[in-house]
């Protein structure tokens, strides 16, 4: 324990001594802390809705409208069209009337103008726009305008009541919010996030480690090493370093961003809750099993590293292991919308996949206890089994030189305690 | 304290590599392992460092298993390496640590070292910045940092310059002193003939002459003589102890400035003094003849082949 003690130290060391790797996490987490800030020093009212003078803030619409306002055309050839209307459909936009469609058409090409409507009937128009983009909706809220006009238009031809067929139509219901137990709407986008950042842990990480690995190996070192300690001490301490490194580093941005959102998130108004305002216990199971699913990849990537001896060879050696997280990956990020599926729950078992699938069991599915646990306790022994099986092929990858030893042959050898 | 080898024999896939190995070292005193490239040395010594696992025969320490990890070692292997990008004095601490050594006592071993090596100035220095030399004698430092009781060198001369090489005899000589058990592996003989009390001579991956330096010198000397005359070239003395002498002496070898003579059976030194007192020869060398360990290390690994 102390030999590992010694080496955890030593290769701890590597990492915060290292002016780019410290350099590199202050920056990102300066970065991330000041993009947080930002509401309170630049006007960004029109992407978060809150306006900020000095201390005190105050709703912005009027003072942005004219800066934002997006102008519209339109050609009325059957004469249905009530301005006023549109104006009350469309917020913060200017509409104004166009000579015909060749106007419509050259002011949009022109990009003087957001969109261009022509209406042919009652009931039929054509749509003007230069660049039509995913979230485009004007379309479709013309549509409802359109509807309108020929609601009113009917309305006041028959002699009827407007207001009062609307009122009878659209009766307002109230609802009140009772969730029992989870809500997935707004755990979905934590969980997304959060697998994300496992993988990129798993991915970066494991193959900084590898490296570290391979290093020993290439500069000759490996021989001194293991003649003057256990394996054991030296590629747990190796891995855990580079794990409490990597953790540190995600840890102190993810740790600035979170912090400098809460103290900021009245200037955002909230609207990154669904990214970065997450519940303890979603952070919780992330830290236990996140991190233990880190722990087991990050034993898998140190045992690469020691079949090969080459930097090179490293991703030829991590392929069928890339595979895997890979596959982990994809799949934990479908089955986020059917958390209470019979596969996920298998996999939240398995100690590849249970870093994510479990996790997210638990931010957004039913998940019994003994369930967490026996999970659990399965992804701590896996973290051990490859430990001590890294810490066999390390042993047995000293000295052999040349090319990389295919994971098979390695186990045969160490089966057979040849070296 | 005793270090027995037996039996070792080693396989790499279908091939043996080591048929049998064994010698035994005792401390205060050096052995000395000697072989052609390939003859099976580094292996041995791996497999005494327990780096490879032999396939069968044991290694003791005092009649007991002897277990390195256990023990305080000095080893030096003969592929050099250290971590290139940390600075000398940080890595020797590391190692000493590992070694079990307090942190405070590895730093004044490291610095003694250091200073005993003359690379001191360097120790805040990073490894890939020093010269090969420089590099070789951290590497040494780093050997010796945690006081071993046993100390084995592989190859341990090779890449130094003369300077450096009297450095390290110095200190090889100093651990032999203080009881150290030291076992060296090179292809310099002179350095092994300064230093071992004992050889092993491994020739394709067996012991072919083990035992003390002096005896094997004795033995290999026994029948021997050295002959120069003053009034006779080496060529002409050669022609006439090939056709005059060859009843009392066989010519078996010639050197820079004598021939080396072997006695024929049942004949003594005392024959040949005779003969030389009634011949018209002018002596100008003449006595037992002591082999190098070249010469024996030559005949030993020529006779195998």
């Amino acid at each position: 324990m102390r030999k590992f003690g010694i080496v955890l130290k030593y290769e701890l060391k590597e990492y915060f001594c290292n002016k780019a790797f410290m350099g590199l996490t202050i920056l990102l987490a300066a970065i991330g802390m000041g993009l947080l800030f930002l509401p309170r020093f630049i006007d960004m009212s029109n992407l978060t809705g809150v306006k900020i003078v000095g201390d005190s803030k105050e709703e912005s619409e009027d003072a942005t409208q004219e800066e934002t306002q997006e102008k519209f055309l339109y050609v009325d050839q059957a004469g249905v069209v009530r301005e006023e209307v549109l104006v009350q459909m469309f917020p913060q936009s200017s509409w104004q009337k166009a000579a015909d469609e060749e106007a419509v058409r050259a002011a949009v090409e022109a990009q003087e103008a957001e969109a261009g409507f022509v209406v042919t009937s009652p009931t039929s128009y054509i749509y003007y726009v230069y660049n039509k983009s995913m979230q485009d909706s004007d379309a479709m809220m013309f549509e409802q305008a359109l509807k309108m006009f020929y609601r009113m238009d009917y309305c006041e031809t028959s002699g009827l009541n407007l207001d009062e067929i609307t009122s009878m139509f659209d009766v307002a219901v109230t609802m009140d919010w009772e969730i029992i137990n989870k809500d997935t709407g707004s755990n979905y986008w934590y969980c997304y996030t959060l697998v994300i950042l496992v993988f990129m842990l798993i991915v970066y990480y494991g193959q900084m480690i590898a490296v570290s690995i391979t290093n020993e190996k290439s500069n000759r070192a490996i021989e001194v090493l293991v003649t003057s300690t256990s394996p054991n001490s030296l590629l747990f301490g190796k891995v855990v370093a580079g794990a409490v490194a990597g953790v540190f580093q995600m840890g102190l941005i993810l740790g600035a961003v979170l912090a400098a959102y809460q103290v900021n998130r009245e200037q955002w108004g909230g609207m990154l809750d669904m990214l970065l305002h997450i519940p303890t216990e979603v952070l919780l199971a992330f830290g236990f099993f996140g991190l233990g699913g880190y722990l087991f990849y990050a034993f898998l990537y140190g045992a690469m590293g020691a079949l090969v001896s080459k930097m090179e060879d490293i991703s030829k050696s991590a392929s069928g292991l890339m595979v895997i997280v890979m596959a982990v990956y994809f799949f934990s990020l479908l089955q986020l919308t059917n958390v209470e599926g019979t596969m996920i729950k298998v996999l939240s078992f398995l100690p590849i996949s249970s870093y994510s699938t479990m996790f997210a069991r638990i931010a957004m599915g039913t998940v019994e206890a003994w369930e967490i646990v026996v999970s659990f306790l399965i992804l701590v022994l896996s973290i051990l089994g490859a430990g001590f099986l890294g810490a066999k092929l390390y042993r047995m990858g000293t000295l052999r030189y040349g090319n990389p030893i295919k994971l098979g042959t390695a186990l045969k050898d160490l089966s057979k305690n040849e070296n | 304290m005793k270090l027995e080898v037996k039996n070792i024999h080693k396989s790499f896939g279908e091939k043996e590599v080591l048929h049998g190995v064994s010698f035994q070292v005792e401390g205060g005193k050096a052995l000395g392992l000697l072989g052609r490239n390939g003859a099976g040395k580094t292996t041995t010594i791996r497999i005494l460092m327990d780096v490879f696992h032999a396939n069968s025969g044991e290694i003791l320490l005092d009649g007991k298993k002897f277990v390195p990890l256990k023990h305080r070692i000095g080893y030096l292997p003969e592929e050099r390496g250290l971590y290139p990008k940390r600075t000398v004095l940080d890595q020797m601490n590391y190692l000493a640590a590992l070694r079990g050594m307090k942190a405070k006592e590895a730093r004044e071993s490291a610095k003694k070292w250091l200073a005993r090596l003359q690379v001191s100035e360097y120790e805040k220095r990073k490894l890939e910045t020093l010269s090969k030399g420089n590099q070789q004698k951290v590497q040494l430092a780093a050997t010796l940092v945690h006081n071993p009781e046993i100390v084995i060198l592989d190859e341990p001369f090779s890449g130094l310059d003369p300077v450096n090489s009297q450095i390290l005899k110095d200190v090889v000589n100093e651990l032999i002193q203080e009881g150290r058990l030291v076992i060296f592996s090179s292809h310099q003989m002179s350095y092994v003939e300064e230093f071992c009390d004992n050889i092993a001579i491994i020739n394709q991956g067996e012991v072919v002459l083990d035992g003390e330096l002096h005896k094997i010198k004795k033995e290999y000397g026994m029948n021997r003589l050295m002959l120069a005359a003053e009034n006779l070239s080496l060529d002409q003395l050669k022609e006439r102890m090939e056709r005059e002498w060859q009843d009392l002496v066989v010519v078996s070898g010639r050197k820079k400035e004598f021939l080396v003579l072997e006695l024929q059976e049942g004949k003594a030194r005392r024959d040949v003094l005779e003969r030389l007192a009634q011949s018209d020869m002018i002596v100008d060398k003449f006595g037992a003849y002591e082999p190098t360990l070249n010469d024996i290390f030559v005949t030993k690994v020529g006779e195998q082949g």
